[in-house]
Order: C-alpha cells, then sequence, then structure tokens
C-alpha cells in the first residue's frame, strides 16, 4: 500500500538543486535506506518527507498533497527522528519521551526498557552521553504510532549492540506494516535491513530501486568514489 | 508539583502581606487607626499589587523570551522593547513637561513602536531575532542618550528614575495590571504544551504537530506585550525576568505548565520585595527598584551559573 508518494520532485538547498523531477512511492511493510555522499540532500529529503521543507512538485501523503494537511494532521501520520535536540532547558528523559507519546503520564516503559533507558528516566538530557540520547530518541519513536517513520542517521552514536537492537527494530516495525525511511551511512547495515534504496549522488544523480539492484559493488562505487572490495563491500585502503 | 506551587502560592501570600506592613511605619493591619488605615489601603496595597503584577508580567516574558529564542540568556528586554518604550518616556517627557501621563503613553506608544519593528524580524529564526533585537537595543540606547543630552536639566531626574525602575508614580491602575497579569498567565498556560515540544528544537517541535511559525509570532507578539505593559507601569527593572524563570526550572523542571505560574508568582514576590526594601532601606525616600533588583539578581545569576556547571 502506498503511504508516500514523490511526484517529480525537485529539492532546493541555497538556490543549488540537490535533486530534480524525482518521483518514488513508499510503501507500508518496507524499509527504505537513504544513502549518499555527504552534501548530497538524505537529510533534506527526509525534512521535505515530513513536511518541514517544500518542494516543487507534489509529495501525496495517503491520496492527499503534502501541503494541504494541517501540521498536526501530518504528525499524527509521519513521525521523524534527526538530530539531538537541545538540552540548556534540562529537559528529564521521562518528560522527553512523555512530549513523543503525546502525554506526561504516558507509559514509556516499554520503550524505555527497550532501548535500554529505562534507568535514565530521571536523568537531564544535558547529562547524557551522545550515545545515551540517541537511544533516547529511538525510544521516543517507538512512541509515536505512526504510520511512516523517518530516521536520520540512526545509528549514529550508537555501539555496536545497540546498532543491532535500533536495526532489529526498524525490521520489525516494518514487518508489522510501517513504512520506514532511514538515512544510513554504512552500507552492511543497509544491505542487512532495506527493502529498497535511495541511492544520491554528486551532481544531483538520484536513483531508486530494490536493494539488491543498488547496493551493489559497481553502483556503489560510482556513487561514492570508493574502491569496495568484491564480496564484502568493505572499502579498499 | 503541585504541593510546592501551593506552598509557593502560600508563602507569597503572606509574604506580600508582610510587605503591605512595611514601610517607614510597621503597620499592623489587626490595629489600625484612620491615617494607618488610609495609608495601607491607599498607598501599600497597590504599591505591593503593582509591584507583583509587574514582577510576574517580566518574569513570564522572560519565561517565553528564553525558550522562544531558545537562549536561556534570554530576557524581556532583549529585543529592545525596552530601549523603544525608554525613548517613548523621554519624547513624552519632552513635548509635555508638566503632564504627568507624559511619560507613561509615550512608553507605552515607544514600546509598541519597538514591537513593531520587533514583529517584522518575527519570520526569521531565532538566532537572527536575536541578533536583530541586540541591534535594536543599541540603536534605541543611542536614540536615548542623544535625547538626554537634548532634555532641560529639570527633567533629568524623572527620566533617570523612571529609567531605574519606579512604582511609585504608576499610570497603570493597579486593577488593569492584575487583569493583565492574569491574563497573559492564562495565555501562558494555553500554550504551555506547545512551549514544552519547543524545547526540543523547532524541528522537532514541529514533527510532534507543533505549526512553529505561527507559534513563535504568536509568543513573539504576546512576551513583547506583556514587556511594554510592565515597562510603562514601572519603567526599566533588570533581572527579574531573567532569573526566575531560571530558579523555576531548577525547584520545578523544565514543563511549562509549572514554570509559567511558579515564575509569575515568584516574579511578582521577587519585586513585590525588592521594593519593599527600596522604600524601607532609606525611608522615608525611595531607592530605585531597579537598582535593588540588579543587586540581588546579579549574584543570584552567577550562583545559579556556578550551580549548573557542577
Amino acid at each position: 500500500m502506498s503511504l508516500l508518494e514523490l511526484k517529480q520532485v525537485t529539492l532546493r538547498r541555497g538556490g543549488c538543486a540537490l535533486f530534480t523531477k524525482f518521483s518514488h512511492v513508499i510503501r507500508a511493510g518496507r524499509v527504505m535506506a537513504v544513502m549518499g555522499p555527504n552534501g548530497t540532500g538524505k537529510s533534506s529529503l527526509l525534512l521535505a518527507l515530513a513536511g518541514m521543507i517544500p518542494v516543487s512538485g507534489e509529495i501525496v501523503l495517503q491520496g492527499k498533497p503534502l501541503n494541504e494537511y494541517a501540521r498536526v494532521d501530518i504528525a499524527r501520520a509521519i513521525a521523524w527522528q534527526g538530530n539531538l535536540p537541545p538540552t540548556e532547558f534540562g529537559l528529564t528523559v521521562a518528560q522527553r519521551l512523555g512530549l513523543a507519546a503525546g502525554e506526561d503520564q504516558a507509559d514509556v516503559t516499554d520503550p524505555a526498557a527497550h532501548m535500554e533507558v529505562d534507568d535514565l528516566l530521571l536523568r537531564p538530557l544535558g547529562e547524557l552521553s551522545s550515545g545515551e540520547r540517541q537511544r533516547v530518541e529511538l525510544a521516543a519513536l517507538m512512541l509515536r504510532d505512526t504510520p511512516v517513520w523517518l530516521l536520520d542517521e540512526p545509528t549514529a552514536h550508537l555501539d555496536l549492540r545497540h546498532q543491532v537492537a535500533c536495526l532489529k527494530m526498524l525490521r520489525r516495525e516494518s514487518e508489522q506494516g510501517r513504512a520506514v525511511v532511514v538515512v544510513l551511512h554504512d552500507i552492511q547495515q543497509a544491505m542487512s535491513v532495506a527493502d529498497d534504496v535511495v541511492l544520491l549522488g554528486r551532481r544531483g544523480h538520484i536513483e531508486a530501486g530494490a536493494a539488491a539492484n543498488l547496493l551493489i559493488r559497481e553502483r556503489l562505487q560510482a556513487v561514492f568514489g570508493v574502491s569496495l572490495h568484491a564480496t564484502s563491500l568493505l572499502p579498499q585502503y | 508539583m503541585r504541593v510546592k506551587l501551593v506552598l509557593i502560592g502560600l508563602l507569597t501570600g503572606c509574604l506580600l502581606l508582610v510587605s503591605m506592613c512595611a514601610g517607614d511605619s510597621w503597620i499592623n493591619p489587626l490595629r489600625m487607626n484612620a491615617l494607618d488605615h488610609t495609608i495601607f489601603l491607599e498607598l501599600r496595597v497597590p504599591r505591593v499589587l503593582i509591584a507583583f503584577a509587574v514582577g510576574g508580567l517580566l518574569a513570564l516574558a522572560g519565561a517565553w523570551f528564553q525558550v522562544l529564542l531558545g537562549n536561556p540568556l534570554a530576557e524581556p528586554y532583549v529585543l529592545g522593547v525596552a530601549g523603544s518604550a525608554s525613548v517613548g518616556a523621554v519624547t513624552g517627557l519632552m513635548l509635555l513637561p508638566e503632564s504627568v501621563w507624559a511619560m507613561s503613553l509615550g512608553a507605552f506608544a515607544g514600546a509598541w513602536v519597538g514591537i513593531a519593528v520587533v514583529m517584522a524580524f518575527s519570520h526569521l529564526g531565532p538566532s537572527r531575532v536575536l541578533l536583530a533585537g541586540v541591534v535594536l537595543a543599541a540603536f534605541w540606547a543611542a536614540v536615548l542618550a542623544l535625547l538626554l543630552t537634548l532634555l532641560p536639566e529639570h527633567g533629568l531626574g524623572r527620566a533617570f528614575a523612571w529609567m531605574m525602575g519606579d512604582l511609585s508614580h504608576s499610570d497603570i491602575p493597579v486593577s488593569i495590571l492584575l487583569m493583565a497579569w492574569g491574563a497573559a498567565l492564562g495565555c501562558g498556560m494555553l500554550l504551555s504544551r506547545s512551549l514544552d515540544m519547543l524545547l526540543l528544537g523547532e524541528r522537532h517541535a514541529a514533527a510532534l504537530g507543533v505549526d512553529v511559525t505561527s507559534l513563535r509570532r504568536r509568543l513573539l507578539f504576546l512576551a513583547s506585550a506583556v514587556t511594554a505593559v510592565a515597562v510603562t507601569a514601572a519603567g526599566t527593572i533588570g533581572f527579574v525576568g531573567l532569573i526566575v524563570p531560571h530558579l523555576i526550572r531548577l525547584i520545578f523542571g523544565s514543563l511549562h505548565r509549572f514554570v509559567l505560574p511558579a515564575s509569575a508568582i515568584t516574579g511578582g514576590l521577587l519585586l513585590a520585595m525588592a521594593d519593599t526594601a527600596a522604600r524601607t532601606v532609606i525611608a522615608p525616600a525611595d531607592l530605585p527598584v531597579g537598582v535593588l533588583t540588579a543587586m540581588i539578581g546579579v549574584p543570584v545569576f552567577l550562583w545559579l551559573l556556578l550551580k549548573r556547571q557542577s
């Protein structure tokens, strides 16, 4: 089932087009990895899908143009996880999770336990490490029961154990019918979790398709400009 | 949290009563003669309530500006509204030196000119609004310095008294100020959930369903308007709007349904107590209350900084 659809979308930043007239369908029950070098527009694509930055062309959410939705209605359909929130004002982990859940008294136990932040609930966000804060953000995302999840580098700052937990969680959520769009830098992580891939390259290059067709040596070498090992796809130094 | 809020409310009520009794002579409200009765009801009660309302308004504006600009150092005067109000007040004094209303009317008009200028920048991001505010404040300070050099000597005393904070000559009735306090707190409470989300940053707030552009515009207008009322009533009184929200966040945490009422009450209490000290320390003369709030505010703020660091 199509949840989000990009129709002839052109995305610009600072007057320059990141990509032009891109069309693609994002379906329920699939994980789509967004990959590419720095500065090619991966995070901007996520923000556009969340309705936070304008695009030329049209993004359609459940049959209706995204720009015709009120902000609160977009939030009911799309959850976005991005940069770590600021810590100046002393919000605690429990308060941050309460805001994601929509009410302060919400039961945040399961997501907090899943991301192993349940013993940090009363701590201010500013006292946590980047990895702990990232796990809090993932727990916050788990409290958003929306059909679409957009995640911008969810495994950043995480140790190997929590990277695996994060990717398993994304896989499980997609199997339960959610559409998951995730920006990743690690090819092995993308291979382990993605059904579909969008590859962004320099000079407005963009292509989308099944992970099996795009996560191959020739395509990746061309996009990233590095030499990759033939079978493992690890970079050759 | 609710218990703490009730306790602060009760403590504030008691201390406001003490403030009303205190002055160059102590008045026992249970044993008042006719003169005491007049002084108590017609002078001290209104003055304490004016101080309470103005302090509460400044603390609310400070809390809003801090969230709006994403900067814990923001305070009600950060965007230059106090500067434009001061320019208005001194202009009023120059044009109508005999009028008792000239400074207040001028301050109110000046504050709204300042708000109009600030609102023109409301579509910019927080850091640019802050930058614009700092530059505007410098501009208004320069205009004020120019006007003060042109002001006849006999007007300088009134101008400086107003600029250092003066609760003795408020031209806005106490009932209006208390209504403004209540209305501002009510508006703030309606926005409290969105304000909490804004603590996560604009994108996270938007992702949770907040129309950030609209919220920022409303908040900017509300905070500036509240500052304008407070400045018109009492001149420029610093530090209340800066330190009270910080202090309250240490006690109540960050959620605005507690921060806003606690700030409105505590800001009022702080200014009422400072004003009580201002009119009793060298009674029967008054110290400028803005001087006292700065003398209290600076060490308290530095202590808060050290406490946060540790």
